[in-house]
């Protein structure tokens, strides 16, 4: 916590030599001045928020699941979000969260400090080590020609320092008995979310250790160790969490029934069914619906037959938008296009049903209704028929910190209501199949940050406009959040952050004549200055000699970590000495307390290395248990989907049948026979899997058969929501499909 | 699933050059500018009036890093460190020839069609009649003159006997910098390199030729358009920075002249050069930051103003400096109280007020600088001073338009945008409108007169960079513009206000379109009473002159889409590989730049009919 202070002290500017020296990461009354302790004396009392507003964890990376952390700190900072998952069902008390069932405490506030003389380590070794990191297994990526005096500036470096200050929480356990779910992904999402607001700490690194193991398991496109897609996760999350939420839901009521006829005997078949039906529009208000109410929006697609004239209309419902990216333009532009008219011709005409046949047609998609949370994936990725494979684009797309939409329907409610930019995630590599997933996120009341696995790091404004895909490095903005906000809502904040900018300048002003290029982190500017005062006398031909394993208990969960117990006012008293500038006899000082540091931290991990083995052996019996019970409960649920399944299709012919007056239900098939989605311009994420075999099959006439399955119900105006289960699912299972093929 | 090896997560720079479309490329180290000709149809825009043809592609050399900085062999694409700010390039265009009738003839031609609309006399504006010692015109670009009903535009401080001395020196040799550039040895400048013949290039230039001053990185470039073609490409001369990047600059109209012409500029590290550049002498402003230390965005010469000169700063402030005053120290004078005057009353504090940190009355007027404004905490992006030298329109990157008078320091209307910042901003010839592009991608027409938004233009791909009026096909109520973005795209504009399409929802209602875009009742009030028959066509000098009404701030809501009129262009081409930072339009060319050194010059069409071949 203290740790984070310094550094959004330092990052705030304030951190000149004098300044720096005073405030230790121990001593939060130093901090008094800085705007966020100013923010924290104004905050409701107590020394957390409660609701998690202010925790700013890093994620542990197991190898290529930077695409799930940069998601997961999306969605964690989408307040209503993160609310949602907290409160759904219930929100856990606190002691629950702490605490395991057995009485065992889960999270340990107060990380344990190893005895500073640990026998094993040797102040060379820890040299070796520390040398040794950034070639270790998890950070192939680092520049081959990395500089022999370790870049503090690198994100390798300043993510093993996260993991070493810690506090630590691995997410090993899960609370499902306690939400009365099943473990799903909603449960390990939410067990990390409790986990978090249940943590003293502002600050630490998770480990999510069960939600990974659950997506692995249940998702075989996750399983392997490779770079994934961070879209495609998002997608597959959200439909996820529907699923797991109303598949809960309906058990809920369920339960209700079964207690309501209670003495009338077994709860038999019909009454089962009874029981869903007209459960269903109930469960829905209030609370099922959430993620649809914050992510979901109504896209009309117009088709107009240049035969008959006749326009048919047909609404669907997104999570995300894709939008295709051309060379040079903006977010908004991409939005125009994605609603630009479109001809369907020569091979992908459109059936038409007042004609009857395949007819040549207009079609253009505008959104309908306007979602909570837009989430804008910008098509990056594309399949060029020259190399049979994916290839990034690397085109410059702008984007602003507030939008608003041009392409609605007339009719649409709100039409000019205005987003803000609150996260983007970054890919930084060459090409879909490799790479890393970084998010910067505006978190409610401390400005933006960016967040790099274990590393959380404050950020200027002006940072999150860096990643348009046109500046050296590779950096790209892949997926983009946008939230609803209103004008008024824009200028108090505006307002707000112009006065913070004006303190800020003023204590530059006062502190720092030249304030250009001092706002980085101050903090890690320190322990940069430390080590490259040691690294020169780093021997560097041992440094692959057998001590890798060090570097591996890194990127293991730890549950030990120590906050460095040695005096941080030598820490933060050196940022603003400048390398090159610092006197000799300093350096000698610096070199000596940094070795210390630097004992005490390797001892930390080795130690950590030890434990860490007991502690696998102890979760592996733990594991099989509790594999044993997820087996048993999972074949519960999928019996449960099973039967409201049997039911939902019923009542899918009966909902044809009954619109069968108004509505040939064989509309509903008229797209996917004619193909005629195959050149939408669209894809909305959850046809996403889709782009692999519409792009490459383009020639095939009928490529699309599986679209099927999603619009049976896609084509009616008025959608219940209870069939979102149905298709979303449905599709789910589609896009994991087409990912084997 | 194809398995490949595991490639690097934070790639090294080699790559960077990799096959993307040219998109990310290392920066090319050319040491000298190259002038092309290239033809064809794709260098060709075809308007109504006629197709333009590229006549130059002058690329400028962008200067290799300074060897104190460094190459960067490793970008971090995370690197935290805040990037000082950057602009594409931007030209001052200056031709030294006084005007003499420059007024094209369709414009006598165009009949003043409503009763209410004051006929304009094709007199110059009022500053050239006033001073005829003074060889220049007031600009390369035509005036319409504001009705002269009030006489001659006061000029800003006159009132202040403490500026009196300094500011009215007529009739005296024009004052010169002090420090000569070649044998400057400061640190601030790295290099300075003349072209070999300078002085015969001078000689040989046409006084109707054009010269363009630009800015390129960390290096700055006179250039001499009308010399003949291989000379043309080579600067007359190069001045390298060693760590400032000239964001901005501008040419005093008013006192320039066959041997003599006032550069102004503005760098990314707060530090203003003034500089002339015949006699290649320089001064410097705002040295080591004493003023402001923060990176100067848009930098313009007082209309009429020998001396003076408005600097917009990105910490908000807006500094009127004089560039024969000496720096000092400065305090804010005033108190940080905002001046309440300008809150319309009826609404709760207003938290975007003007607050005067040194007004121009002040007496203390010994040292720069001659006043300052705060107008916000965000950064100005841009501002334009109207031709009738009474308001400047000032963007910002919160997405804000606030029109201010500035003779009064007074802040009267505060528009938004739809969404996204403003990046640009200039006055239409006769001050009655103005021009916005900003990160909503598209081009707001603003009306200065009825103060409401007029239309929005829609047609860029990617935000807009640069905004300018055509005045050479601009009449009463006929407005070219043209506009350039980051799609790389040129867009040309015709704008008549009888022809807006309104949008269908708002078609009934556009007359009282106004008062839906102010919601303050005080501001309805007067936004009825502009609404009077013919009150839309009344020119800025009277509306300026009725005092009262305008030290009123009106802060005007966002209009719906579907209540604003749009405009669709006239022509849209992508016209180069780069986003596009800067147009202008001259009397025989349009001039367009790019980020990454492309000027280019776009030759009129010569004739109406068989304009011939490229």
């Amino acid at each position: 916590m203290a740790s984070f202070f310094n550094r959004m002290r330092s990052s705030a500017g304030t951190s000149s030599p004098s300044s720096g020296s005073s405030p230790t990461k121990k001593d939060p009354n130093a901090l008094q001045i800085t705007p966020l302790e100013k923010y924290l004396l104004d905050a409701p009392p107590g020394p957390l928020r409660e609701d998690g507003s202010d925790k700013f964890w890093g994620l542990e990376n197991f190898g290529n699941t930077c695409y799930c952390n940069s998601i997961l700190q999306c969605l964690y900072y989408s307040v209503p979000f993160r609310e949602q998952v907290i409160n759904y069902p219930k929100r856990t008390p606190l002691e629950s969260v702490t605490t395991t069932s057995t009485g065992q405490s889960r999270i340990d506030p107060n990380a344990i400090i190893l005895p500073p003389n640990h026998p094993s380590l040797t102040p060379a070794r820890l040299m070796k080590q520390q040398s040794q990191g950034p070639n270790s297994a998890r950070t192939a990526g680092g520049p081959p020609a990395a500089p022999k005096p370790e870049d503090k500036e690198h994100p390798d470096y300043k993510k093993r320092v996260a993991q070493a200050r810690g506090p630590t929480i691995s997410m090993t356990y899960d609370n499902t008995a306690a939400y009365g779910m099943p473990e799903s992904l909603f449960t390990s999402l939410k067990d990390i979310f409790e986990a978090l607001l249940a943590h003293k700490s502002n600050v630490g690194v998770v480990s999510p250790n069960k939600f990974l193991e659950v997506l692995k398991r249940e998702n075989e496109m996750f399983r392997s160790a490779m770079h994934q897609d961070a879209h495609e996760f998002l997608n597959l999350l959200l439909n996820e969490v529907v699923a797991n939420v109303e598949v809960h839901s309906k058990k809920l009521v369920v339960e209700e029934e079964e207690k309501q006829k209670g003495m009338n005997g077994s709860a038999d078949k019909t009454g089962f069914e009874q029981a869903l039906a007209s459960a269903m529009p109930k469960a829905v208000p209030g609370n099922t619906g959430w993620v649809h109410e914050l992510f979901e929006g109504t896209l009309t697609s117009e088709t107009k037959c240049l035969t008959c004239e006749n326009v048919s209309q047909r609404d669907e419902a997104f999570l995300d938008l894709s939008v295709d990216l051309d060379e040079h333009s903006s977010v908004t532009a991409c939005l125009r296009k994605f609603s630009e008219e479109e001809m369907l011709c020569e091979r992908n005409k459109f059936h038409c049903d007042r004609c009857g046949g395949l007819q040549e047609a207009e079609k253009r998609m505008k959104i309908k209704r306007l979602p909570k949370i837009l989430a804008l994936h910008l098509k990056r990725f594309k399949y060029t028929e020259d190399l049979q494979r994916l290839q990034k684009l690397f085109h410059r797309v702008v984007y602003p910190y507030h939008l608003r939409l041009f392409n609605t329907t007339d009719d649409a409610e709100d039409p000019d209501r205005m987003y803000e930019l609150y996260a983007v995630v970054v890919h930084i590599g060459g090409g879909p199949y490799h790479g890393h997933y970084i998010s910067i996120v505006k978190t409610q009341n401390r400005g933006w940050l960016l967040f790099d696995d274990e590393m959380v790091e404050p950020v200027d404004k002006s940072y999150v406009q860096n990643f348009f895909g046109d500046r050296p490095g590779l950096a790209c903005a892949y997926v983009l959040f946008y939230q609803e906000t209103t004008l008024e809502v824009v200028k108090r904040e505006q307002d707000a952050e112009s006065l913070a900018a004006a303190a800020k300048a003023a204590g530059e002003a006062s502190k720092e004549p030249v304030g250009l290029g001092l706002k980085t982190n101050g903090f890690m500017n320190g322990i940069q200055h430390v080590k490259s005062a040691v690294s020169p006398t780093t021997p560097t031909t041992e440094e692959t000699n057998g001590y890798a394993s060090l570097d591996k208990a890194l990127s293991e969960p730890s549950p030990i970590a120590e906050p460095i117990p040695q005096s941080p006012n030598e820490v933060t008293a050196l940022p603003q000495i400048p390398t090159s500038g610092m006197p000799n006899e300093e350096v000698k000082s610096k070199k000596e307390r940094a070795k210390e540091e630097k004992e005490r931290k390797a001892i930390a991990r080795l130690s950590a290395r030890q434990e860490e083995k007991a502690e696998k052996e102890r979760r592996k019996n733990l594991e099989i248990k509790r594999k044993e019970m997820v087996k048993k409960v999972d074949e519960d649920t999928k019996a449960a989907i099973e039967a409201s399944k049997a039911s939902k299709v019923e009542e899918d012919h009966k909902v044809a049948f009954e619109n069968g007056t108004k509505e040939d239900p064989k509309e509903g098939h008229v797209e996917p026979l004619g193909g005629l989605s195959r050149f939408k311009p669209t894809s909305k994420s959850f046809r996403k899997p889709r782009i692999f075999s519409r792009e490459a099959g383009k020639e095939e006439p009928v490529a699309d058969a599986d679209e099927d399955v999603a619009s049976p119900t896609g084509h009616e105006t008025a959608e219940k929501p209870e069939k979102y289960k149905h298709r979303f699912s449905s599709l789910r299972k589609k896009g994991s499909n087409m990912k084997l093929l | 699933m194809f398995v490949l090896p595991p490639p690097p997560r934070y790639p090294i720079s080699q790559t960077t050059s990799s096959p993307n479309g040219g998109t990310v490329q290392n920066p090319v180290v050319e040491m000298s500018n190259i002038l092309t000709h290239p033809s064809g149809p794709e260098y060709q825009l075809s308007v109504g009036e006629g197709t333009y043809f590229l006549q130059d592609n002058l690329h400028l050399a962008t200067p290799p890093p300074h060897p104190q900085d460094g190459p960067i062999i490793n970008p971090n694409p995370l690197a935290t460190t805040p990037a000082p700010p950057k602009a594409g390039i931007k030209l001052s265009i200056c031709i030294t020839s006084p005007r003499k009738s420059l007024l094209p003839l369709y414009r006598q031609a165009a009949p003043s069609t409503g009763s209410n609309l004051g006929t304009y006399s094709i007199k110059e504006h009022e500053k050239e009649s006033r001073s005829s010692h003074d060889t220049s015109s007031d600009g390369a670009t035509p005036h319409f003159p504001s009705s002269s009903t009030s006489g001659r535009t006061p000029i800003f401080g006159e009132d202040n006997s403490a500026l009196t001395p300094l500011a009215g020196k007529e009739g005296v040799k024009r004052k010169k910098p002090k420090t000569n550039l070649v044998k400057s040895n400061s640190q601030f400048i790295s290099r300075v390199i003349p072209h070999d013949q300078l002085s015969k290039r001078l000689q040989d230039h046409n006084a109707e030729g054009i010269f363009v001053f630009a800015n390129i990185d960390r290096a700055y470039q006179w250039l001499d358009l009308s010399s003949p073609a291989p000379a043309r490409a080579q600067p007359l001369m190069k001045i390298l920075f060693a760590k400032a990047h000239m964001l901005c600059h501008d040419i005093n109209p008013f006192t320039k002249g066959p041997a003599h012409i006032d550069v102004i500029m503005g760098a990314s590290t707060g530090d203003i050069v003034w500089f002339e550049a015949y006699s290649q002498k320089y001064v410097r402003i705002n040295k080591n930051n004493i003023i402001s230390s923060s990176a100067i965005s848009e930098i313009r010469w007082l209309p009429g103003s020998e001396n003076l000169f408005l600097a917009s700063h990105m910490d908000g402030t807006l500094i009127v400096y004089d560039k024969e005053r000496d720096d000092a120290a400065f305090v804010p004078e005033t108190n940080p109280t905002p001046t309440t005057a300008h809150i319309p009353n009826g609404t709760d504090s207003d938290p975007h007020p003007l607050h005067i940190n040194k007004s121009v009355n002040s007496k203390n007027q010994k040292s720069n600088p001659v006043a300052s404004w705060k107008i916000s905490n965000h950064r100005i992006l841009a501002f334009a001073f109207s031709p009738d030298s009474r308001h400047l329109a000032v963007v910002s990157e919160d997405g804000s338009l606030r029109i201010i008078n500035y003779l009064k320091e007074q802040l009267t209307d505060l528009y938004t945008s739809y969404y996204g910042a403003f990046t640009c901003v200039t006055f239409s010839p006769d001050g009655k409108y103005v021009l916005t592009g900003g990160q909503d991608d598209l081009v707001s027409i603003w009306s200065i007169v009825e103060r409401r938004i007029v239309a929005r233009c829609p047609g860029h791909h990617s935000w807009v960079t640069a905004v300018a009026f055509d005045p050479w096909r601009c009449d009463n109520r006929n407005y070219r513009f043209g506009s350039v973005g980051e799609d790389r795209r040129l867009l040309l504009w015709d704008f008549n206000v009888g022809m807006l399409r309104r949008p269908k929802a708002a078609s009934i209602r556009n007359r009282d379109r106004a008062s839906i875009s102010s919601y303050a009742p005080v501001s309805r009030n007067r936004t009825e009473s502009t609404q009077v028959p013919g009150g839309r066509l009344r020119s800025t000098s009277s509306l300026s002159n009725e005092g009262a009404d305008d030290d009123e701030l009106i802060e005007h809501e966002v209009e719906s889409r579907t209540m604003t009129a749009t405009l669709p262009p006239v022509m849209s081409k992508v016209i180069d590989e780069h986003p596009l930072s800067w147009v202008g339009f001259e009397e025989e060319c349009v001039v367009t730049a790019c980020g990454e050194g492309h000027v280019r010059v776009w030759r009129r069409p010569v004739d109406v009919v068989g304009a011939g071949e490229g």
